[in-house]
């Protein structure tokens, strides 16, 4: 790589919003390119980290994300980083985020599983993970990976794991939450970004829980210990390797059973096998579907009520990233558990959408500033958000077109359907604006039908709108 | 001089119960092997037992 020119002053590097917490560097942008500099206070830990054989090991299991070394010629005389950097990394580009509210049960497990396997690893190399955040995992390629390079510290035997109360609020607890009263685990993660704390847990679980071991041990002990024990008296506890070896793997194995699929049927989750209109519909639908994509070219989709993922599944088929959404957890867990690498699912409330979170509300982004993508279908959708949730057609089409770049295939449902008859069967006032008409009026402000047909056999339409 | 502060709270009584719970999972293993060791000296014992009886006519 050649050297910019002497005068040429680089861009500053301002960290992003979400990267302030941690002195041994910061992540920022620069044309789109997301790098993270390694600051001379942490020089000694990165370099223990690759040349220990723990990086290559890392990346070598897909565990950590990868990155080569940019060179340091971005930083010249009057950028004031200079004092503080000493390397800058250029990670691999991951193609979407996600953040654990939009996580499904299973998905914050394997998270968690990834979380204590680094952690056993570290050990091995003489290196311990210095916190433990859901916020430093993503999902790529149907996985969940650790990207924070920087969460690694010199480990030392005589003490314990720094990290192990964090561990237990943002994974542990919202996962035995989950086992014991099915609440998901997205909500609980929303509302305590930080981790719900131990007396809020070992309050919400119910009496039951007092028989597991496990919750007797990480949250009950560590309830009543916590409230009694001054932090300073601490220090002098001495701690062994093989203890912590022992801990871990005791949580891997309490995570591990905790397998949050379960036998519970959801409102949804047979959707496609029950409905009335059955296996006939699907195939019609799916036919002018797969028709539809022929006509169309797109680099990315947002399936948004994608239920089972039955068209999430065709539309990867063209080998384009799919974010699969659906307020419907079990839906989102199930789609999860098929590990479909170009799919990724997520359990997002389209009447509620994940808003932008953390310090100054800027840490993390909000879905609809994510999921923008050139391609957005919205199948059996529209009929929930205006008849149930009275959300008006207008304000549907203005959400959609934010979201959709350059096309959506959509599908209208109308009053005499069975199932959007089931909708307002209880509701007093009649709907109004509700018809073929006010639908294709309100999307034709912001796109134009380039084709629409009725699924044979229903009186449903489907509909290819193109972005104007 | 420059102060530095630890990245994360470990949270108060976080290192207590970790002693204690590596303490009770240390109890536990000795209490498994133990009772490993106590089943495997009675199976063999029963194994052996019926073992000489069915080379007993």
């Amino acid at each position: 790589m050649t050297n910019p020119p002497a005068d040429s002053i680089p861009p500053p590097r301002v960290p992003h919003p979400a990267s302030f917490r941690d002195p041994a560097g910061f992540v920022f942008t620069i044309d789109d390119v997301i790098y993270r500099q390694v600051n001379r206070s942490y020089a000694e830990l990165y370099e223990q980290l690759m040349k220990s054989g723990l990086y290559a090991k890392l990346t070598h299991d897909s565990f950590l994300i990868p990155h080569t070394e940019a060179p340091d010629s971005p930083i010249q005389s009057p950028n004031p980083d200079r004092q503080s950097h000493y390397k800058t990394l250029l990670p691999r580009k991951l193609s979407r985020l996600s953040y654990p509210g939009e996580w499904c049960a299973a998905q914050l497990r394997d998270a968690a599983l990834l979380t204590l396997k680094i952690q056993r690893l570290a050990m091995e190399y003489n290196m311990t993970m210095k916190d433990a955040t859901p916020f430093n995992i993503q999902f790529d390629n149907g996985s969940p990976i650790f990207i924070d390079t920087l969460s690694f510290d010199l480990y030392d035997p005589a003490k314990p794991w720094i990290a192990y109360r964090q561990f237990c609020e943002c994974f542990l607890f919202p996962l035995y939450l989950h086992r014991y009263t099915q609440t998901g685990t997205g909500k609980i993660s929303t509302a305590w970004p930080d981790g719900i704390p131990v007396p809020t847990t070992a309050r919400l679980l119910p009496l039951k829980s007092r028989w597991n071991a496990g919750v007797w041990l990480h949250v009950f002990l560590q309830n009543h210990v916590g409230s009694r024990q001054p932090a300073a008296s601490e220090q002098n506890l001495r701690f062994s390797k093989a203890k912590l070896s022992n801990l871990i793997e005791h949580l891997q194995s309490i995570v591990t059973r905790l397998n949050p699929a379960g036998n519970n049927r959801s409102a949804w989750s047979n959707y496609y096998d029950e409905t009335i209109l059955g296996k006939a519909y699907l195939e019609e639908k799916e036919r002018l579907f797969r028709q539809y994509l022929d006509d169309i070219e797109f680099a990315d989709a947002l399936d948004l009520g994608c239920n089972d993922g039955w068209f999430s599944k065709i539309l990867t088929k063209t080998g384009a990233p799919v974010i699969a959404v659906d307020s419907d957890c079990q839906c989102i867990d199930k789609l999860y558990r098929d590990q479909n690498p170009n799919i990724l699912p997520l359990c997002v409330d389209l009447t509620n959408p994940t808003p932008a979170t953390g310090f100054r509300n800027a840490e993390q982004s909000s879905f609809t500033d994510r999921a923008p993508s050139d391609l957005v279908t919205a199948l059996a959708l529209v009929h929930h958000l205006a008849l149930h949730n009275n959300i008006p057609l207008s304000l549907i089409a203005d959400y959609l077109s934010q979201l959709a770049k350059k096309y959506l295939i959509i599908e209208f449902i109308p009053l005499s359907d069975p199932k959007a008859t089931e909708l307002i069967a209880r509701k007093q006032s009649p709907t109004i604006d509700y018809d073929a008409a006010h639908f294709e009026s309100a999307f034709s402000r912001d796109f134009r039908i380039q084709r629409k047909d009725q699924v044979p056999g229903t009186e449903r339409l489907l509909y290819l709108l193109k972005k104007i | 001089m420059k102060t530095l502060f630890l990245y994360i709270d470990p949270g108060s009584g976080s290192y207590l119960v970790q002693v204690i719970i590596a303490a009770i999972l240390g109890g536990a293993f000795w209490i498994k092997k133990f009772w490993r060791g106590i089943r495997s000296f009675f199976t063999s014992l029963f194994a052996s037992f019926f073992t000489r009886r069915k080379k007993d006519p």
